[in-house]
């Protein structure tokens, strides 16, 4: 098999830190997929965007080594995270139109590989909508249209189902599959979430502690198994019984995104100081739901908060009795150092747990000794950790988590779920965790609600997640 | 590290920021048409322009602050004027010509400091600069020359006051942030 | 006619009649603009919305010239409430009749701009709604921790600029993967076009302009 990228000894570092790639050697086969894998902030995401020749440019440094194609320059292509921020135009079709003129592709020829990029992504009907108003599974597509009318010879993808929906990734993934197959494109994904890509039949490569290491074919095969396996891992949980105390009640509620309708609950509600988890498949609506449930998003229906709806308190009022802990870390935080992020939730928190307990708190996550760092120089882990501590500390009755432990090591879960534990006996709050890792959860949730078909439904025991 | 030329990302930073100033002020075009309403009666109605201009003028000096590029606070201000143009504010392509004018403004004070100092002094030259600048050219606009003297008087202090505020003391304060989250380099 | 002609077109009328004080000139100017305006089958809501907004500012000024000024010079208030709507109605028969790619485009094709100007540009705006509901978000995010940030609070601007710069960053980088690179010669999907006609009509309108603004009273 002949090997299209090679890697040779290459160390990356961004400005005045640790090395994310040291020493890196491997080759990445032509015409293969293979699946890079690791946990966040391992450096995948740094290695593509390194393979894509848009790092050292937009910072860092390559310190030893280099990447080379065999001696050619293969037009590369790639699919971002986040899907809306790679488009520079209004509208599909204008944003296709724009790629090809970048690619000097002559005037008469355009509309025509315009078009057949569309049919490729099945995106024909959507050309002339505004590209703000699709959805994150459309916008993708629309980034594999561009893709294909740059006829990229090497295609990376970025966690690309982060966002998106099922069917969305299910059909991305089939397209995938004949552009590996029937154009020899080589495909290189980097990915947390491992599920459904056997089709692909990747080459597995695991990126840990700076390094990316090729797993054996057999490894390969049980890693993707296991992949498989672990969203179907049951949980132990319990339904609520019918006298317990609902915090958040629902009644006959729709939330809508665009023009489709995300969920449709007729009733629910979620017990009093108690955990209780959500999962579901990407782009189901889970974030949505905390979206309204905070009162960020409109929704249609009755959703009242120990039994008066939540549109009668004042913004400030409720804000104090329903927190949320976003999904991405840096949303979270207000000042500059962690001293002063600490100060403020010090200040204005009313957790009693955490007026006694601060330093040990900040020994269990190892967070002692960083107060007078920059939060935004902060680790991955280290910022999350922070920012999880900061809500805790403010001391809602409701605290709704949107993925609070992702990127997280084990021996990490296991002090935060011990640090949330003692919170708990000193003063129950009602917790909404959305999480996709599930390892060792069980000992942390009370409940578990699973978000499927539109609509959220509590699980019991020896329930398959899919 | 000193670089003088605009990349893509630098561009799109401004407009972005250019946006974000718009999508905060967005409530300060309410607040300019009611200051004059209420002035209007004491004969002060075109003073609403001087209260408020320190907040249209924002966007220039924290680009200036930020990038550090000789031309970044007139871009910065000039690409503002140009997002309120394309999103159907009243004033179509006029806006173009505030655009340059409290571009020009602004970026003077950075001019004088040779591109060399980013601190108060800074603040309160720009603030000077954009203050003439546009007082300038209000006068031929609005016909200042057939105001009353103590009137325009009343009028500059003004300004230069909203000017110091808003684009000077709003402006370092959120640059100073910028700064101790390692934003802004040196 | 040609968009970036029209735009210059504007640019220069705008200009022209800041510095000078003539009554009929203007009104021809608006009365021309707005004929423009309708010829081209824009809806006369958004034609009217612009119109009555420029109402404020208008009396504002007619009345602090008109009746607080020394000479209470009512024919000068008219020439400056007739210079605003100047304003006003040769930028909408700019902005009104000119999808903004096309402005965009001709900037880029007739005009020179550097395309890195032009398309970060448009970049930029398509992230509006994004930036709402940042600034939403970051304010909700105060509010959780007991901080109410108003619109002079220097924490929103400098979590929503810490934003911007993520999103800058990761806009660049994505338009060089659709093979965007500064300053590299491109191709265009649409041609607009530049012809003699719009060159004269441009030179006409204008010498009509001298003409009203020197010659009638």
């Amino acid at each position: 098999m002949k090997e299209l990228i090679n890697v040779h000894n290459l160390t990356f570092s961004f400005a005045e830190q640790e090395p994310v790639l040291k020493n890196v050697n491997t080759v990445f086969p032509a015409g293969r997929v293979a699946l890079l894998t690791g946990p966040s902030g391992c450096g995948k995401s740094t290695f593509l965007r390194l393979i894509a020749g848009l790092l050292p440019k937009y910072g860092g440094t390559v310190t030893t080594g280099k990447i080379d194609f065999n001696g050619q320059q293969p037009t590369v292509g790639m699919l971002f995270q986040d899907p809306l921020m790679q488009f520079a135009l209004d509208t599909p079709r204008h944003e296709l139109e724009f790629v090809l003129e970048n690619e000097r592709v002559p005037r008469d020829e355009i509309a025509g590989r315009v078009a057949s990029a569309l049919s490729f992504a099945h995106i024909t009907e959507l050309a002339d909508r505004q590209l703000t108003a699709l959805s994150g599974g459309q916008q993708q597509r629309v980034a594999l249209a561009v893709v294909i009318a740059r006829q990229a010879k090497i295609l990376l993808l970025d966690e690309p189902f982060a966002s998106i929906d099922e069917a969305n990734r299910h059909f991305l993934i089939q397209q995938l599959d004949k552009l590996v197959n029937e154009q020899g494109i080589t495909v290189l994904i980097a990915d947390h979430d491992c599920h459904g890509y056997q089709q692909l039949h990747p080459l597995v490569y695991q990126v840990t502690g700076g390094q990316v290491q090729q797993l054996s074919p057999t490894n390969s095969q049980q890693f993707l198994d296991e992949a498989d396996c672990i969203a179907r891992q049951p949980l132990q949980t319990q339904l609520p019984l019918a006298d317990d105390i609902a915090a958040l009640a629902l009644d006959e509620v729709t939330i809508g995104r665009g023009d489709e309708q995300l969920l449709s609950i007729p009733r629910l509600k979620i017990i009093e100081g108690k955990v209780t988890l959500i999962t579901g498949p990407n782009g189901s609506g889970k974030s949505t739901f905390f979206a309204a449930l905070a009162r960020l998003l409109p929704y249609h229906g009755n959703i009242s908060y120990l039994g008066t709806s939540i549109q009668d308190f004042s913004r400030r009022r409720y804000r104090q009795e329903l927190g949320l802990v976003f999904q991405h870390a840096n949303d979270q935080f207000l000042n500059v150092t962690v001293e002063e992020e600490l100060a403020l939730s010090k200040k204005n928190g009313t957790h009693p747990y955490f007026k006694d307990h601060l330093a040990a708190a900040l020994q269990l996550l190892n967070l002692t000794g960083l107060e007078k760092r920059v939060v935004y120089s902060l680790s991955g882990g280290q910022r999350k950790k922070l920012q999880l501590l900061l809500m805790l500390m403010m001391g809602q009755s409701v605290l709704l988590m949107d993925e609070p432990f992702a990127g997280l090591d084990q021996k990490s879960l296991q002090n935060i779920f011990t640090l949330i534990h003692q919170a708990q006996k000193v003063r129950p709050q009602t917790l909404l965790v959305i999480s996709h890792q599930l390892a060792g959860i069980d000992q942390l949730v009370d409940f578990h609600l699973c978000l499927t078909g539109h609509q959220l439904i509590y699980q019991t025991g020896g329930h398959h997640e899919s | 590290m000193h670089k003088h030329t605009f990349h893509l990302r630098d561009i799109i930073l401004l407009a972005l920021i250019a946006i974000i100033f718009g999508v905060i002020y967005y409530a300060t075009g309410f607040i300019y048409n009611a200051l004059t309403v209420a002035l209007t009666p004491v004969g002060y109605g075109p003073m609403a322009n001087d209260i408020t201009i320190g907040i249209w003028c924002m966007a220039g000096p924290l680009a200036g602050f930020l990038l550090r590029i000789p031309g970044s606070s007139f871009l910065g201000e000039f690409l503002g004027a140009a997002v309120e143009m394309f999103l159907g504010n009243q004033w179509g392509a006029a806006n173009l010509i505030s655009g340059v004018v409290q571009g020009l403004g602004t970026e003077l004070g950075f001019t004088l400091t040779l591109y060399k100092f980013y601190n108060w002094l800074t603040v309160i030259l720009t603030s000077l600069t954009a203050t003439f600048v546009t007082f300038g050219w209000d006068w031929f606009r609005n016909g200042y020359n057939h105001f009353a003297p103590h009137m325009l008087v009343v009028m500059l202090v003004v300004r230069f006051l909203s000017m110091f505020i808003f684009s000077g003391v709003l402006v370092k304060l959120i640059a100073n942030l910028l700064k101790r989250a390692h934003v802004i380099k040196r | 006619m040609n968009p970036s002609l029209k735009l210059f077109l504007a640019l220069i009328i705008s200009l022209e009649i800041t510095f000078t004080t003539h009554l009929t000139g203007n009104i021809l100017i608006i009365v021309a603009a707005l004929a423009y305006l309708i010829l081209s089958r824009v809806p006369v809501t958004k034609i009217i919305k612009p119109l009555l907004i420029t109402l404020i500012p208008a009396a504002a000024l007619f009345s602090t010239i008109a009746f607080f000024s020394p000479e209470h010079n009512v024919r000068f208030a008219w020439v400056l409430v007739s210079r605003l709507y100047c304003y006003v109605s040769v930028g909408a028969a700019v902005t009104l009749t000119t999808p903004k790619l096309d402005l965009i485009h001709s900037l880029e094709q007739n005009c020179h701009l550097p395309s890195k100007f032009a398309y970060g540009f448009l970049a930029a705006l398509n992230l509006i709604p994004r930036i709402i509901q940042a600034v939403k978000s970051i304010r909700v995010a105060g509010e959780m921790r007991g901080v109410t940030l108003h619109w002079w609070s220097p924490t929103l601007y400098f979590k929503a600029i810490l934003a911007a710069i993520s999103w800058a960053d990761q806009l660049a980088q994505a338009m060089e993967t659709h093979g965007f690179v500064e300053g590299a010669p491109r191709t265009a999907a649409q041609v607009i076009p530049l012809r003699k006609v719009d060159w004269a009509c441009f030179v006409v309108i204008l010498i009509v302009i001298q003409l009203i603004l020197i010659a009638l009273p």
